[in-house]
């Protein structure tokens, strides 16, 4: 299975930056993924669309660059999504969802039908995983609501196949919680993105 | 009269975004309101929270002198003003990457030792008002739970006054509109941010 992983945290020393490789590496043991990895503030991704690229954006060829091309093409391919981010302000990081606004374009997320109505366009995409850090307590954040997670797995979700499955992974009152549950949080959602994508792809 | 702080995102010039920016502008600074404007894409701003940035969360904003002036327009403004695009269902990456560096430690909040929550500053801020548009329909945003319409009225209202009101004004549909829809709005927009913001 073709599975994207994409880091939403600038900080390489970060615990979000430490998730994503043990997902990384943890995935990488397995003969049948292939998986790429997205360091977004390692390439340095632009974080907001520019006026060229909106401009672009209503036009038959949205892509302008080479960033944006390359990844196009990755999300193409991809079988799984998984995003490991921050839940900053409720939200995405911008970067993160500068990435959604600047990659998921015409001819990658969506399409128009003969009627020139948006059709989803990432059937390719069979899994869409979320695992974000919070530093409220989960209470605070269903009161708030976790828009980051919605945007995901419900936004995007509607760009991508019906049968689609989407599955979510939170810490939460991050500054409170000690090494253990650190620690325990990021083997338990290891071992549940395994599991999840070794059974579709058998 | 009210200090107002109008946030303004969107890349192009001549959109309809702009067109809503220079009516609200014009109807509120004709109504005795004390107008700042903010275009982010004009000023460039850098939306990027970066590494160096990230580690100076917990820190006064004295270490972050390049954001002063932000922090000055926040703690001086009774009300905020929002005009953008609804992207993918949320803010725009420059909006929220405006906030995510501006409404910093000590300024929108403060985290009291051993509290796990973070406790509100900008208690000066009294109405927040989204004026937004959104390609799709009402029903398709209300199926994606409007995750941008519940950044600002929940997540960073809850760090203005205790008593901060948040309106929604928003155009649904801007993709199938006719220019009949979007003029209407136009013609009406200044009176509702006013009314707003009383």
């Amino acid at each position: 299975m073709n599975v994207v992983v994409v880091l939403g945290h600038p900080s390489a020393d970060s615990f979000c930056a430490a998730i994503f490789e043990r997902i990384i590496r943890a995935l990488e043991l397995q003969p049948s993924h292939s998986v790429t990895a997205i360091r977004l503030a390692d390439e340095k991704f632009a974080t907001a669309m520019s006026t060229a690229e909106r401009v672009a954006y209503e036009t038959e060829t949205p892509l302008i660059s080479d960033e944006t091309k390359r990844h196009a093409e990755v999300l193409l391919q991809a079988e799984a999504l998984i995003f490991v981010y921050p839940t900053w302000w409720s939200g995405l990081p911008a970067q993160l969802k500068g990435w959604l606004e600047r990659v998921f374009v015409l001819g990658v997320a969506f399409r128009f039908n003969k009627h020139g109505k948006i059709r989803p366009n990432l059937q390719n995409v069979r899994h869409i995983i979320g695992v974000s850090t919070y530093g409220s307590p989960w209470r605070y954040v269903k009161l708030i609501n976790d828009n980051g997670r919605r945007t995901l797995t419900r936004a995007i979700r509607m760009s991508t196949g019906l049968r689609t499955r989407s599955m979510w992974c939170g810490i939460y009152a991050l500054d409170t919680c000690t090494q253990q549950q650190r620690e325990e949080f990021v083997n338990e959602t290891v071992q549940k993105i395994v599991k999840r994508l070794e059974k579709s792809s058998r | 009269m009210t200090k107002t702080l109008v946030i303004y995102v969107h890349p192009v010039e001549g959109s309809f975004n702009s067109c809503v920016r220079n009516v609200v502008v014009e109807h509120l600074s004709k109504h005795d309101h004390e107008v700042r404007l903010r275009d982010l894409y004009a000023e460039n701003f850098d939306p990027f929270l970066s590494a160096t940035e990230r580690d100076l969360h917990h820190t006064p904003p004295t270490t972050r002198p390049e954001l002063v002036r932000d922090v000055e327009d926040l703690r001086w403004c009774e009300a905020i003003v929002f005009i953008y695009p609804t992207w993918w269902s949320g803010l725009p990456a420059m909006l929220k990457g405006w906030i995510d560096r501006t409404w910093m430690n000590e300024v929108a909040w403060v985290l009291p030792a051993g509290a796990n929550t973070i406790r509100p500053q900008l208690t000066n801020i009294r109405r927040l008002v989204a004026v937004t548009t959104h390609g799709s329909s009402k029903f398709v945003n209300a199926l994606q739970g409007e995750p941008g319409k519940r950044i600002i009225s929940r997540s960073i209202r809850l760090m203005c006054n205790r008593w901060c009101r948040a309106r929604w004004i928003a155009l649904y549909g801007l993709d199938t509109s006719t220019l009949a829809d979007r003029e209407k709005h136009l013609a009406t927009i200044g009176q509702r941010v006013a009314r707003a913001l009383r």
